[in-house]
């Protein structure tokens, strides 16, 4: 019952606060002194990538979980996490450079931040391709994959301390005004509630399409010939 | 024709002249400082003008993908049930067929 009725209740958390981000956003925070009104980007751009390296980490997790346990629940975790990733992922792809085309004067510097970023995001993508074309037996090669785009999430926090980057360091947002961080909790908010309301979606469709696979093989015990006919007719 | 055009301007000058009350030039707005704000105005709004419409573009960007696989999740679940209604159908008619042989 609450596998179901959370992620209603989750998109109908982001369906008021999002409105609530967005005026707070543009109508209450002022414009930042250096980097003008184009810093706005940074209350969906941030939080996003927060989201992303968030279910890295638990795609990671849960893969690693699945091989140790082989449990279904962890499986199906990891898979909705991984194409959360995605997501996530080409979101922040998308509005940095179009943040830095503003700010920097270029879309793409190259810099560590930006190249590990798109390493995880090339990463989650093998992982997700793997789990849906991989041969019987790849599941465990794709959970080694989802295992490394986890230790890559680290990196991608500390390349700005290890490497000299154009992205701006961690104690950026630490330090915010707090009338910048009363825009960036509803936006993290709304953003978070979406990303796990579609996650818990994703997980449940994976279970139910392992108890379907199940299904399929027993009724090929029950009547033979009637589910070999179904599954020509599928 | 021009001198119709100015004429008014010129009466309104030569009463102003008659009546004692000059035009004074307002201090510090000369022509050069007018024309200088200006063109820091124009830079300003054509920034914010370019600003906004990278904003667009990544809340566009940003809120389409979560909607496509909204969209994606959304058909998957259609496909899903379809798929367990299929088979259901066809067990039930598989056990009640020997029954009735």
């Amino acid at each position: 019952m609450m596998a179901r009725t959370l992620p209603i209740i989750l998109l109908l958390f982001a369906a008021v606060v999002f409105p609530l981000s967005v005026s707070t956003i543009f109508l209450d925070v002022g414009i930042e002194r250096q980097l003008g009104t184009v810093q706005k980007i940074f209350y969906f751009h941030v939080p996003l990538a927060w989201i992303m390296m968030l279910y890295g980490m638990v795609c990671g997790i849960a893969a690693a979980v699945q091989l140790r346990r082989e449990s279904r629940m962890a499986e199906a975790i990891a898979i909705a996490a991984g194409e959360m990733v995605i997501v996530a992922g080409l979101g922040v792809l998308i509005t940095g450079p179009i943040w830095g085309h503003a700010s920097w004067g270029k879309a793409w510097t190259w810099d560590a931040r930006q190249i590990t970023t798109g390493l995880l995001w090339l990463v989650f993508v093998a992982y997700v391709l793997v789990r849906r074309y991989g041969a019987a037996g790849s599941e465990r090669l794709a959970a080694a994959l989802a295992i490394f785009g986890a230790v890559d999430v680290p990196i991608i926090y500390y390349a700005v301390k290890i490497w000299k980057t154009t992205h701006p360091s961690n104690d950026v947002v630490a330090t915010l005004p707090p009338e910048m961080w009363a825009a960036l909790w509803p936006a993290l908010g709304a953003l978070l509630a979406t990303a796990t309301a579609m996650v818990a979606v994703r997980a449940r469709q994976e279970l139910a399409e392992m108890d379907l696979d199940d299904a399929w093989v027993e009724a090929e015990d029950i009547a033979p010939a009637a589910a070999v006919m179904v599954k020509g007719d599928a | 024709m021009k001198t119709m055009l100015f004429e008014p301007e010129a009466k309104q000058a030569q009463q102003a002249q008659d009546s004692g009350d000059e035009y004074e030039a307002v201090e510090g707005l000369d022509r050069a400082a007018i024309e200088c704000q200006r063109s820091f105005e124009a830079v300003a709004a054509k920034k914010t003008a370019s600003d906004y419409s990278h904003i667009v573009w990544a809340y566009g960007v940003l809120w389409s993908l979560f909607a496509i696989y909204g969209v994606l999740l959304w058909r998957r679940g259609q496909r899903l049930r379809n798929d367990v209604q299929t088979l259901r159908t066809r067990i039930d008619s598989a056990r009640s067929r020997p029954e009735s042989t």
